[in-house]
C-alpha cells in the first residue's frame, strides 16, 4: 500500500466516529431518497401496466338512467375510443358474525360478451355466468378480510329486495385500487367491498331493465378529453347526467396520484436536508484536518508530493464517508422500500406491486452527495496545498480573538470565563455555528412533520364525525320518501332521536366554475347534523340562500353574498340562482346546504325526506339494525363513527411507523450535527481544555466549557426549528389534501415539545460520548509542546 | 544515593509539605524497552522554600514536577503533601489539589487565546477558595496596564507573566515552573524571575523552578540535581543572588 494511503487509512482510524457521524447522516439521506424514487418508479411502473392491460377507462360520468340505445350516441363522440355503458348500485350486506354494517357498490359487467374497459383482473375462480343464482366476482381486498372464497354466499339488500349472492371469482380492478368508501379517506375492507355482477340481473334487481346510468370511455387516439367529456355531458344532460371527470378526478387513480405526488415530494425535500447537512459537516470536519496537518502537507509537498497528489489524498476522506454512506442508504433504502411497498398492500389494491429501485436516481443522489461534499472540501483542501512548504511549516499565526459584540452590550460581568470562551469561539467562526445552528433545526422541524399529521388527523375526524356529525346512524331511503318514511324510521328500536334530511344531486355553478355536489335540506335546529364555524360553533341555517363547504366557495370562487346556479339532477329538476348566505368549515366532501322547506319549495314537493339522521339507544343496536336492514325503503345505513374506527385500524401501525421514521431520522441528524461540532470543538481546543484541567477544573467542568457553545447553539436553533418544522407540515399536509380530503394544520405543544426532547436528548447522548474523551485528555503532552 | 538529611541544613526540624520515598515512574513506550524517568527518588521540600531544579534533558525533572502538582501519578514509591498521599488519591482529590494548592508555570505559557489577561487569570480567581482579584495578581507580575490584552497581544515575557499571575492568583501553597523562561530572551527571563521569587517572598509559598540554565540556581535556597531519574546532589546555597542580579 502506498504511504499516503496508509496515512488515509490511520487518520480514518483517529476519525471513525466524525466519519461515521458524517455517513449517518448522509446515509439517512440517501436512504429516504433510494426508498421514495424506488416507491414512485414501483407504483408508477405498476400503475401504467395495470392501467394499460386491464383498459383502465379515461372518462367516467353518472346519470339517473339513460336507454341503452343511447350508447351508439356516445360512441359517435369525437375523440371517443372504447365506450361501455355500465349499471351501478347499492347493496346492503348482511354477514354472519358480524354486528355491524357492511355495503357494496355493485358494478355491472358485460353478459355475453368480455370487457372492454376497467378489465377484471381475476384472482380466483371465475367471472360471472347465466346460473339464475346471482353470481358476483368480489374484491379481493373484501374477501380476504372476511376469508370468503368462491362458493360462499352471502346475504344482501338490494333496492329494498333481499338476495342471496353466490360468489363466483375473488378479482381486482384497475378501477378500485384504492377501494374507498363514500365520504371516507382510509380504506375500510370490512364494511365495503365492490361487487360485479351480469348486467342483465344487475339491472333486473335495481329496475333498470334496457337502461344504464354509467359511462366509462377511453379516448380514441389524439382525441381531446375536455371536448369529450363537454360532449358527453351535453348528451347525457336529458338523463340525469351529472359532470363527467377523467382519471384526475376519479377516486381511486386520484388517491394513488396524491401519494405519487406525496413522495415526490418527500423524495426531493429530506435528501436536500440530509446531504447538504453532510455535506457541510464533511467541510467543516476536513476543514479542521488539514489545519491540523498544515504542517504534515508542508512536509509531503517539500518531499516532492505534488498539490494533484495531496489534494486527492484529502478528497478520499470524503470519498470514505460517501461510500459508507452508499452502502448504508443502498441497504436501509431497499430495506425501508420493500418494507413499505407491504404496508401499501392494504391500501393499494395492485395485482403485482413490487419494489423497483430507481437506479439512475440513486445514481444522481450519489453524485449530488458526492458533489456537495466535494465542493464541501475544495476550498480548504485548495488553501493547504496553495501554501508555499516553508510558510506551512511554521505554525499558524494565533487566532486574533476580540471581545465578543454581546460583551459590547455591557454583560461581561454576567458571564463565566468559561462563557467567554463559547461567545467568542463562536464570533470567530460565525458561518461555522450557523451551519450547525441551521442542521439542529432542521433535526427540530423533523419530527414535528408526523405530529402535525397525527394531530392533524385526529382534530379533522373529531371536527367531522363527533362534533359536526352528532347522529349514531345516517338512514338513505332507496327513493325518496314522504313524512311517513320519515315516522317509519323514527320508530326503529332504540331511535331515541331522529332528524329527517332532503338530499338531491346536483351542479352548482359560478362563472365558469363548476362542481357536482349533494345539496342538503336541513332542518331547522338541527342537533344532529351540524353546520360549523372553523371554531366548531353551529351556523344557523339561513331560511333562504345556501351554505357552502368553504372548499367550494373557493374552488367556485364566490365570497358570501354572491350568488351560484343550482341545477337539480332529481325531481323535476328545478334549475335556479341563490344567493350565498356564508360558508361552513368542514374537512370532508364538498357540499351546500339549506333549509329543508326552502329546498322542499323549490322542488315543489311536500315533506319530502331523502333519510334521517339518528341518535340510538347502544343496547337495542342489535335489533335496530336487524330492522333496517329489513326495511325495504332503506337503501343505506351509515354509522358515523365507522370512519373513525376503521381509520384507527388501518392508520394505527402507519402513525407509528412514521413516527419512528421521522423521529430516528431527526435524532441521527442532531446526534450527527452535534457530534460532529462537538469533536471538532474538541480537537481546535485540546490545548485549552487540558489546560484548564492542569489548572484544577473538574472534567464535568471542562466538558461545560465544551459543550457550552454547542449547547448554546442548540438552545438558538430549536425556535428556528420550529417555525421551519410548521412550515414544512403545513407545507406536506397540504400537499396531502385534495379538493375532498383537506387536512388541517394543527400544532399542539406535545408535538412541539416531542421535537424539541428528540433533538435535546441526542445532542445530550452526543455530548456524553464526546465528554468520554475529557477524561483520556493529555493533560501532560500538551504541555510539552506550542500548537 | 545522597544524604539528604544533611544537606536540609536545619529545615529537617520542620514537617516537610511534600514528603517523597521511592518514587518511581517507568514508562513502557513500545512495550519492551523500559523508561525508568524516575528511578527512586527520596525529597522532602518545605514550606516557603526556592528550588531549583537541575540537571540534562531527559534526566526526569518534569516527570518529577508533574508528580508533585498532582498532574501524574508515580509507578511506585509514595508521595505525601502535608501528611496527606498523593499516592493513593484518585483522579477527584488530585484535580482538588491542584485547584486548591498549585500553581504551574509552564514553558509554552499554556494561556487560552480566546480570553484577554484579567479573564485568564479569572479562570483561576473563579474557582479558588480565597484568590485575590486578578488585577492585584496581574499588578504584582507588572502587566496593571495589561489587563485587556488578549495573548496574541502582548510579548512572550508578558504571556509568561500573565501565566504566573494567574498561578499565583490563588494564593497557592506551592509554585512549580517547568522552564518558565525557555523561551525567553535574558532581559525579559529576568523580570520573569524576579516575580517567582517575590511571590515566594511575599506570598510564602513553595516555589520549584526547573531549568537547564545552571546561572539560575544561584537564586536558590536548595538546589537539586537530577540525573537518569537519581537525584546526583542536593546543594545549599549560602548566599542568595536576587534575580535581578543573574547573567547568563
Ligand atoms: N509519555 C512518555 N512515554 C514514554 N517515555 C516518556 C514519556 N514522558 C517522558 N518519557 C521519558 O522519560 C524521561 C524523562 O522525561 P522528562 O520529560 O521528565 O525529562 P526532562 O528532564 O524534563 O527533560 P527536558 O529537559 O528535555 O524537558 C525521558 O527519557 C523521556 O523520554
Ligand atoms: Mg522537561
Amino acid at each position: 500500500m502506498r504511504p499516503l494511503d496508509l496515512k488515509l487509512l490511520r487518520d480514518l482510524r483517529t476519525m471513525k466516529g466524525q466519519m461515521l457521524a458524517i455517513s449517518l447522516v448522509m446515509a439517512c439521506g440517501l436512504t429516504m431518497m433510494i426508498m421514495a424514487r424506488g416507491l414512485i418508479v414501483s407504483l408508477e411502473t405498476e400503475r401504467d401496466r395495470y392501467y394499460a392491460e386491464n383498459r383502465f377507462a379515461d372518462v367516467f360520468s353518472d346519470l339517473v338512467r339513460a336507454p341503452n340505445s343511447l350508447r351508439s350516441r356516445l360512441m359517435e363522440i369525437s375523440g371517443a375510443g372504447t365506450v361501455e355503458t355500465r349499471v351501478t348500485g347499492h347493496a346492503i350486506l348482511d354477514i354472519p358474525g358480524m354486528d355491524d354494517i357492511a355495503e357494496a357498490i355493485l358494478v355491472s359487467i358485460p353478459d355475453e360478451r368480455p370487457q372492454q374497459l376497467n378489465i377484471l383482473h381475476i384472482l380466483q375462480g371465475r367471472l360471472p355466468e347465466h346460473a339464475g343464482r346471482n353470481e358476483i366476482v368480489i374484491s379481493k381486498a373484501f374477501a380476504d378480510a372476511h376469508g370468503f372464497r368462491p362458493g360462499d354466499t352471502i346475504q344482501a339488500t338490494m333496492y329494498g329486495n333481499r338476495e342471496e349472492l353466490y360468489i363466483s371469482g375473488t378479482a381486482m380492478s384497475p378501477e378500485f385500487v384504492y377501494e374507498l368508501p363514500p365520504g371516507a379517506f382510509v380504506p375500510d375492507n370490512k364494511r365495503y367491498g365492490v361487487f360485479w355482477m351480469n348486467e342483465r340481473e344487475l339491472a333486473n334487481a335495481f329496475n333498470m331493465d334496457g337502461a344504464f346510468n354509467n359511462v366509462v370511455m377511453t379516448l380514441a387516439p389524439g382525441g381531446n378529453v375536455e371536448a369529450v367529456k363537454a360532449e358527453m355531458d351535453r348528451i347525457l344532460r336529458p338523463y340525469g347526467g351529472q359532470i363527467s371527470y377523467d382519471r384526475s378526478e376519479q377516486a381511486s387513480a386520484q388517491w394513488v396520484e396524491t401519494e405519487i405526488e406525496g413522495l415526490r415530494a418527500f423524495a426531493l425535500a429530506f435528501p436536500i436536508i440530509f446531504l447538504s447537512v453532510a455535506a457541510f459537516m464533511t467541510s467543516a470536519a476536513l476543514t479542521r484536518l488539514v489545519r491540523l496537518q498544515r504542517e504534515q502537507i508542508a512536509q509531503l509537498k517539500a518531499f516532492g508530493y505534488s498539490s494533484t497528489a495531496i489534494g486527492i489524498h484529502y478528497f478520499k476522506f470524503t470519498l470514505a464517508a460517501v461510500i459508507a454512506a452508499t452502502v448504508m442508504g443502498g441497504v436501509g433504502g431497499l430495506w425501508a422500500g420493500r418494507g413499505i411497498v407491504i404496508l401499501y398492500e392494504p391500501f393499494f389494491q395492485f395485482p403485482s406491486l413490487t419494489f423497483r429501485p430507481d437506479y439512475p436516481a440513486v445514481l444522481i443522489g450519489l453524485v449530488a452527495s458526492a458533489g456537495a461534499a466535494f465542493l464541501g472540501v475544495l476550498n480548504s483542501v485548495r488553501q493547504a496545498v496553495k501554501l508555499p512548504p516553508a510558510e506551512a511549516m511554521r505554525p499558524e499565526p494565533p487566532a486574533e480573538f476580540k471581545p465578543s459584540r454581546i460583551e459590547a452590550l455591557g454583560l461581561q460581568n454576567l458571564v463565566s470565563p468559561a462563557f467567554r470562551m463559547a461567545l467568542r469561539n463562536l464570533e470567530r467562526k460565525p458561518w461555522q455555528g450557523l451551519f450547525t445552528a441551521l442542521g439542529l433545526a432542521m433535526a427540530t422541524a423533523i419530527p414535528i412533520v408526523p405530529g402535525a399529521m397525527r394531530d392533524g388527523m385526529n382534530y379533522m375526524m373529531d371536527f367531522q364525525w363527533r362534533l359536526a356529525q352528532r347522529q349514531d346512524v345516517t338512514l338513505g331511503l332507496i327513493e325518496p320518501g314522504s313524512y311517513a318514511s320519515f315516522t317509519a324510521m323514527r320508530n326503529l328500536p332504540g331511535v331515541l332521536h331522529a332528524e329527517p334530511f332532503r338530499a338531491v344531486s346536483a351542479r352548482i355553478g359560478h362563472g365558469h366554475h363548476e362542481r357536482r355536489i349533494s345539496l342538503s335540506g336541513l332542518p331547522q335546529d338541527g342537533q344532529l347534523n351540524r353546520l360549523l364555524d372553523a371554531d366548531a360553533n353551529q351556523i344557523p341555517l339561513p331560511l333562504s340562500g345556501v351554505l357552502l363547504s368553504e372548499k367550494l366557495a373557493e374552488v367556485l370562487d364566490v365570497k358570501p353574498g354572491g350568488t351560484v346556479r343550482l341545477e337539480v339532477q332529481e325531481g323535476r329538476r328545478p334549475v335556479f340562482d341563490i344567493v350565498v348566505a356564508g360558508t361552513i368549515t368542514d374537512f370532508a366532501d364538498i357540499g351546500a346546504y339549506m333549509d329543508i322547506d326552502a329546498l322542499r319549495r323549490l322542488m315543489r314537493e311536500g315533506d319530502t325526506v331523502s333519510g334521517a339522521h339518528l341518535t340510538l339507544d347502544s343496547a337495542q343496536w342489535a335489533p335496530f339494525l336487524a330492522s333496517a336492514r329489513e326495511a325495504p325503503q332503506i337503501g343505506a345505513i351509515v354509522r358515523t363513527r365507522a370512519a373513525r374506527e376503521s381509520f384507527d385500524e388501518t392508520m394505527a401501525e402507519l402513525i407509528v411507523i412514521a413516527h419512528t421514521i421521522y423521529f430516528g431520522f431527526a435524532a441521527v441528524l442532531a446526534f450527527g450535527v452535534i457530534y460532529n461540532g462537538a469533536r471538532i470543538a474538541l480537537s481546535e481546543r485540546t490545548r485549552d481544555l487540558a489546560t484548564l484541567r492542569v489548572l484544577g477544573y473538574t472534567q464535568r467542568e471542562v466538558a461545560g466549557v465544551l459543550i457550552g457553545e454547542l449547547a448554546l447553539l442548540t438552545l438558538l436553533a430549536i425556535l428556528p426549528g420550529l417555525f421551519i418544522g410548521t412550515q414544512l407540515a403545513a407545507a406536506i399536509l397540504e400537499a396531502a389534501s385534495t379538493e375532498t380530503t383537506r387536512f388541517p394544520l394543527v400544532l399542539t405543544g406535545r408535538t412541539y415539545a416531542t421535537a424539541v426532547l428528540i433533538v435535546l436528548a441526542s445532542s445530550i447522548l452526543s455530548f456524553a460520548i464526546v465528554s468520554r474523551r475529557i477524561h483520556k485528555l493529555d493533560l501532560i503532552g500538551v504541555l510539552k509542546a506550542r500548537e | 544515593m545522597p544524604d539528604t538529611k544533611d544537606s536540609t541544613n536545619g529545615l529537617e526540624n520542620r514537617d516537610p509539605l511534600f514528603h517523597a520515598r521511592g518514587l518511581t515512574k517507568v514508562y513502557h513506550p513500545s512495550g519492551e524497552i523500559e523508561v525508568r524517568a524516575l528511578d527512586g527518588v527520596d525529597l522532602d521540600l518545605f514550606e516557603s522554600e526556592l528550588v531549583v531544579l537541575l540537571g540534562a534533558s531527559g534526566s526526569g525533572k518534569s516527570t518529577l514536577l508533574n508528580i508533585l502538582g498532582g498532574l501524574d501519578i508515580p509507578t511506585d514509591g509514595t508521595l505525601d503533601y502535608r501528611g496527606e498521599s498523593l499516592t493513593d488519591a484518585d483522579e477527584r482529590t488530585l484535580t482538588l489539589f491542584r485547584r486548591d494548592t498549585v500553581g504551574f508555570v509552564f514553558q509554552f505559557y499554556n494561556l487560552i487565546p480566546s480570553l484577554t489577561a484579567r479573564e485568564n487569570v479569572a479562570l483561576i480567581t473563579d474557582i479558588a477558595r480565597n484568590p485575590m482579584a486578578p488585577e492585584e495578581a496581574l499588578a504584582l507580575v507588572g502587566l496593571e496596564d495589561r489587563l485587556d490584552h488578549f495573548p496574541a497581544q502582548l510579548s512572550g515575557g508578558e504571556q509568561q507573566r500573565v501565566a504566573i499571575a494567574r498561578a499565583i492568583a490563588k494564593r497557592p501553597d506551592v509554585l512549580l515552573c517547568d522552564e518558565p523562561t525557555g523561551a525567553l530572551d535574558v532581559k525579559t527571563g529576568i523580570t520573569v524571575l524576579e516575580a517567582i521569587a517575590r511571590v515566594n517572598e511575599d506570598l510564602g509559598t513553595l516555589a520549584m523552578i526547573i531549568t537547564h540554565n545552571a546561572a539560575i540556581a544561584d537564586m536558590a535556597g536548595r538546589v537539586i540535581h537530577l540525573s537518569a531519574g537519581h537525584i546526583t546532589e542536593i546543594h545549599t546555597n549560602t548566599e542568595r543572588r536576587p534575580a535581578s542580579t543573574l547573567v547568563w
